[in-house]
């Protein structure tokens, strides 16, 4: 039985997806072919954008937190966990669209670049915020400890970030995936900025649903237990 | 002033702790033999070092051995306090929260320089040569500002994992990732320092993040701390 | 002390809903109900360990209201007794009682343990309280809630494990206790050595918990 609530969320999401979706023909049909890498440089459009939500998924993932410590409502809770999982889906998206770049561009799979290396310790930050999440019960100290983490996590990445920058400046040139560079063409930017924008409403979407799916869940467990009370 | 509640408090928890700890002195010993051990164990996967790079090596294993011989230390820092529902008590009690957290922390420091000093010492003695001595008070000032934010996050990370399954594979797993930043400034800092023979301004650059971190994170350990165990 | 309208639930589960409570001096108060009703979720709620899904504690002293109830208020737990297992009887208390403000010498704490069969040179100092058997942990406990100058005990299943002659020292305590204006909240299987004591009940149960007077 699906409500009018629930039928309205999934238009919002098809919608969304649908803008998602046009987004990537416009990467491939309107955004002009690259000087130096040819055609492969669109997966850009789709790297760029996945580390934006990723790294603005770190951010909500604070906001909700600092919500949890206020309110110590597992609503909060639930919000932050949907965060956490949907910013780990896009920092694996960022990470694999970061290889399938790095091969026929530059020949490797994988670089010690800065930005790639910092996605890939918020995944393994994301992993252990979802770790910590199934290794408590439910309860008020799993709002607080994994609330606690949220906080630590957004407050760490901008610290990775530098170490990390400062640590690659010092061996090597430049980080070489200059994502668009100095100089892009302004029908380039401007699909950039729009998958920016786009991607990270569907991300917006994603936490607000699997939230609501969480809550559903706990409401489900509570309900089969109380039946075995009574 | 010094006999406000908050310094007696602070005074009573630190004493207790220190006691725990001589009561059982194993919490002390198995940090140490666990660094002595992991220093052997690098000794041998790596085997000899080419001259150019000895410097380089032997502070990326002190620091990692350091790293993760401290985690054993901070993990471990509530053990007393998860037996028979002592904590919980403790937050029933009057005791002021941040008292808790600074007697804590005290306590970490404490534990943690005395898993330091020797694993520092060792490193330094076992890779030494005699073109390139290799201990340096600098290392030890780096390994100093490294442990004052490494114990704030790492009594922040007990306190949350308190009642955590699985917690001696959880507790890395967060605490690792978490510390990667000071790693790469004890080690790039550290490096800079020993090849050049002089504090320049990329080593007082790294030292900077460090001192950041530990800002960062012993403000954060503090507020955090109280939220973690106040009841509302 | 004034408990208002506490509520708490876990997910859903409604445990108490709108509970209110007024404990003067010299009060015994029964909390009653089936297992699993929530009596233990009830008192430490009152210690503050949990945050009540609504409602407020608040304790009155002489004064007028204070900040802090947990300055006047101590908690027994059931099943547990917040002892350092590594640590020695004396040692344990003298940190308990520091932590309120006492600072109490060794000779002062054997005289508490006297009553309690533990102040026996060989148990009370340099042995840790690990190896104590549970009823003589759960006497150490009740040896630290006669030290505390706190008003106020709440305890969870007091004398669950102790033998006969233990359980009538606590209740020579309690009574003590109640007669100098201090006041308990007591979740109690054995209620037949405080029947005499007891001067009101509530019920924590599926359907109500309201106070009712006994």
């Amino acid at each position: 039985m699906i409500t009018a609530e629930d039928r309205r969320e999934l238009y919002l999401g098809a919608i969304l997806l649908a803008m998602v979706v046009g987004h990537w023909l416009a990467a491939f049909y309107y955004a002009p072919v690259d000087e130096h890498q040819g055609e492969v440089y669109r997966i850009m459009f789709l790297h760029v954008p996945s580390a934006i939500t990723a790294f603005a998924s770190s951010a909500a993932l604070a906001v909700f937190s600092v919500l949890g410590l206020k309110q110590r409502s597992e609503g909060s809770l639930a919000l932050a966990k949907a965060t956490a999982e949907v910013g780990l889906l896009f920092t694996v998206l960022t990470l694999a669209t970061g290889s399938i770049w790095g091969r026929p561009t530059w020949g490797t799979w994988w670089t010690w670049d800065a930005r790639l290396t910092t996605t890939f310790l918020l995944a393994l930050l994301y992993c252990g915020y979802l770790l910590l999440y199934a290794a408590m019960p439910a309860g008020p100290s799993r709002i607080r400890a994994c609330a606690v983490l949220g906080i630590l996590i957004f407050a760490d990445v901008p610290i990775i970030y530098k170490s990390v920058t400062w640590w690659r400046t010092l061996h090597q040139p430049p980080s070489m995936l200059r994502a668009g560079g100095s100089t892009m063409e302004p029908e380039i930017l401007w699909t950039l900025v729009l998958g920016m924008v786009i991607l990270c409403l569907y991300g917006a979407w994603l936490i607000r649903f699997r939230s609501r799916n969480i809550r559903l869940a706990d409401t489900l467990e509570a309900a089969s237990f109380d039946q075995l009370q009574t | 002033m010094m006999n406000s509640p908050f310094w007696r408090h602070y005074r009573t928890l630190v004493s207790q702790g220190i006691q725990a700890e001589l009561a059982d002195l194993e919490r002390l010993v198995s940090p140490v033999l666990f660094a002595l051990t992991t220093l052997l164990l690098f000794a041998f996967a790596i085997g000899d070092v080419e001259p150019a790079l000895r410097v380089h090596i032997y502070l990326a294993e002190t620091f990692l051995t350091a790293l993760f011989a401290l985690q054993i230390n901070f993990s471990r820092l509530f053990e007393p306090d998860r037996q028979d529902r002592v904590f919980d008590l403790m937050r029933t009690y009057p005791v002021d929260h941040t008292a808790w957290f600074l007697a804590k922390y005290t306590l970490v420091l404490a534990m943690g320089s005395a898993t330091l000093g020797p694993t520092l010492a060792f490193a330094a003695f076992v890779n030494q040569s005699p073109s390139q001595p290799l201990f340096s008070w600098v290392v030890v000032g780096v390994a100093a500002m490294a442990l004052a934010g490494l114990a704030a996050l790492g009594v922040l990370l007990s306190a949350m994992t308190l009642k955590a399954n699985a917690r001696q594979i959880l507790y890395p797993l967060l605490y690792f990732p978490l510390a990667t930043p000071v790693l790469l400034a004890a080690v790039q800092s550290s490096q800079l320092y020993l090849s050049s023979g002089q504090i320049t301004a990329d080593v007082r650059a790294w030292l900077g993040l460090l001192l950041g971190f530990d800002v960062i994170y012993i403000t954060l350990g503090a507020l955090l701390f109280t939220e973690l165990v106040d009841e509302s | 002390m004034e408990i208002t309208k506490l509520s708490f639930a876990f997910r859903h589960r409604r445990l108490f809903h709108d509970l209110s409570l007024r404990v003067g001096a010299g009060e015994l108060v029964h909390i009653a109900g089936p297992n699993g009703a929530g009596k233990s979720t009830f008192l430490a709620t009152v210690a503050g360990l949990l945050t009540p899904g609504a409602g407020t504690v608040a304790y009155h002293g002489s004064h007028g209201p204070i900040q802090d109830r947990r300055d006047a208020l101590e908690y027994l737990p059931a099943e547990a007794n917040g002892l350092y297992l590594k640590m020695g009887a004396t040692q344990n208390l003298q940190f308990w009682s520091r932590l309120r403000g006492l600072n109490l010498s060794p000779p002062e704490i054997w005289t508490a343990l006297t009553p309690w069969n533990l102040n026996h040179p060989l148990l009370r100092d340099g042995f840790a309280v690990e190896k104590f058997s549970t009823g003589m942990k759960r006497r150490l406990a009740l040896a630290r809630l006669q030290l505390s100058p706190a008003i106020g005990w709440l305890l969870d299943e007091p004398v669950y494990g102790l033998d006969a002659e233990a359980m009538t020292i606590f209740t020579t305590m309690l009574a003590q206790h109640l007669a100098k204006g201090g006041f308990a909240l007591m979740v109690s299987h054995d209620l037949l050595p405080f029947a005499g004591l007891i001067t009101k009940t509530v019920v924590i149960g599926s359907k109500s918990g309201t106070a009712g007077a006994a």
